[in-house]
């Protein structure tokens, strides 16, 4: 029953979001091509390293277009979802989070879910046909260990967005942390492997972008050991935990500034 | 004159009211460049050459284009199209000022900000990453490079310009969705993340036909020395060309937009 309560209310900011962008039909087609814009030149950009290097890292170019691919699907689905993020400052320093609070729904759904951008849909399924095609073979087990780590993925990506609205309780900033993680986000464009191992590290298990972005292209291609796909499904589980706990002890501190 | 040195001195103090909106600016520049070099790293660690730069010059182009990210790329008009998409323009319209000198004065402002903070950057990075240095090696080099950085970054202020004022025709989401495609263009189509001419030759053709390259590729080669004084002097002039249609554009687009300018929002 409850179920039913937040799948209508997502439904119904949902087509309050789809409402608003087409009444502004000009500005999304700029935000939607802005966006195809900035996959095809980075695959543009790869493409030219085709002639350039054959192997970086133990992978080939054509391997490095997958994890590229990779990175923009699990990139965009956080962004489909919970774009909410972007506008969630308003609410802290106005003090209209109060209203959030009042509410017979959960908050963090309210605050994560409460935009979902039509316009990373278009980017989102050309990224999956352009995968798919690129894809030559995948067995069964690489599909089904590619889901897992997906939706290891997700649940990773549901973390940081809590832990930044969070932040947002504690501090009214939100705008900096999200484009940060956005920013370190792209360090995953190509496989953390390419780093150095202090670096991987922190990718991995601090901010765990490695996680979200490299892992699950690693099972689509076989590589992923099974003792590192458990790794990867304790810590998340063990990482969601810990965020859900920091946004409990943020929101006893939340001062309904300005209300 | 004065005035125009008191709005650079109050645009200046305004940023520094809000130290932790540079700073954490500046920290994601900093991720960026890293993002950026350590992909080099990681590339050059395997291959000696690629498109004719080595590892050194390839770390010293990012330092360069780094630098010029700041000069150029550093503004405060972009916000430009939120008053014209808001109805704040008219502050400026019934006040004995040039808005245009106004935006210049707080650009620079921002831009000698950020300057100061890429100097204090660049030597912690050098120190960390231990980055190799690569500097002109002529005083004729280094007088070409710091007037064509400096026509880039008016370059730029024209160009953005142009971007803002498609809010007088279109205010919707305060005139960004314009200035959201040109910045994804900018992105990758400056040479901001790395040298355009490790693309193939008739790309690369290509895209010295657009004005995104004069931002920060062609200073850049300049830099490194990587152009003949034919190629420094028909690079300069189609900057400047690119600098003469801009204010021109600028010109007619700010007659034309305050004719149709409906102060939306007041």
């Amino acid at each position: 029953m409850r179920l039913k309560v937040y799948w209508l209310y997502w439904l119904r900011m949902s087509v309050m979001t789809f409402s608003s962008l087409i009444s502004t039909r000009l500005a999304s087609v700029l935000f939607l091509s802005g966006k195809l814009v900035r996959i095809s030149l980075l695959l543009l950009f790869l493409l030219a390293l085709k002639d350039k290097i054959t192997l970086l890292a133990g992978y080939n170019v054509d391997q490095l277009i997958i994890f590229f691919l990779v990175y923009n699907i699990f990139d965009l689905l956080g962004q489909v979802f919970y774009r909410g993020i972007y506008w969630y400052r308003s609410e802290i320093i106005s003090g209209n989070f109060d209203f959030t609070l009042t509410k017979p729904l959960n908050p963090l759904f309210q605050v994560l879910v409460s935009h979902t951008d039509w316009l990373d849909i278009p980017p989102l399924i050309l990224t999956v046909i352009f995968l798919s095609l690129k894809l030559s073979s995948v067995s069964l087990a690489e599909l089904l260990s590619f889901l897992l780590m997906g939706l290891m993925a997700m649940v990773l990506v549901t973390a940081i967005h809590i832990f930044v609205a969070a932040i947002g309780v504690l501090t009214t900033e939100v705008d900096h942390a999200i484009w940060i993680y956005r920013d370190l986000s792209q360090m995953a464009r190509f496989p953390v492997d390419i780093y150095i191992e202090t670096v991987r590290l922190f990718l991995t298990f601090v901010i765990p972008i490695g996680l979200i972005f490299t892992f699950p292209a690693k099972a689509l291609f076989g590589v992923l050991s099974w003792q590192w796909a458990t790794v990867a499904i304790v810590f998340t589980i063990g990482f969601y935990l810990l965020i859900i706990k920091f946004w409990q002890y943020a929101l006893k501190k939340y001062s309904s500034a300005s209300s | 004159m004065k005035k125009y040195w008191q709005i650079f001195r109050i645009s200046w103090q305004n940023t520094l009211v809000y130290r932790l909106n540079l700073v954490m600016w500046r920290v994601r520049l900093i991720i960026d460049f890293l993002t950026i070099y350590w992909f080099w790293w990681a590339v050059f660690t395997q291959y000696q050459l690629i498109g004719g730069y080595s590892q050194v010059t390839m770390l010293a182009y990012l330092l360069v284009a780094s630098f010029l990210r700041s000069l150029v790329f550093s503004n405060s008009s972009y916000s430009a199209c939120v008053e014209i998409a808001n109805g704040d323009l008219n502050n400026y319209l019934v006040r004995p000022i040039n808005y245009f000198y106004n935006w210049l004065a707080r650009d620079w402002a921002d831009k000698i900000l950020n300057l100061l903070f890429f100097s204090v950057e660049v030597v912690l990075l050098v120190l960390i990453l231990k980055l190799p240095l690569l500097w002109p090696i002529s005083l004729g080099q280094w007088l070409w490079f710091i007037l064509i950085a400096l026509v880039a970054a008016l370059m730029y202020f024209f160009f953005s310009f142009l971007v803002s004022a498609f809010s007088f025709w279109y205010p919707e989401h305060d005139g960004w969705p314009l200035r959201f495609v040109m910045l994804m263009f900018l992105d990758f189509l400056s040479g901001m993340a790395f040298p355009l001419d490790i693309f193939p030759p008739a790309l690369l053709q290509l895209f010295k036909l657009l004005p995104f390259s004069y931002f920060i590729f062609y200073p850049a080669q300049v830099w490194l020395g990587r152009l003949s004084f034919a190629e420094t002097i028909t690079g300069f002039i189609i900057m400047l060309s690119w600098l003469g249609l801009f204010m021109l554009l600028t010109k007619l687009v700010w007659r034309k937009g305050l004719k149709i300018y409906g102060a939306y929002g007041r």
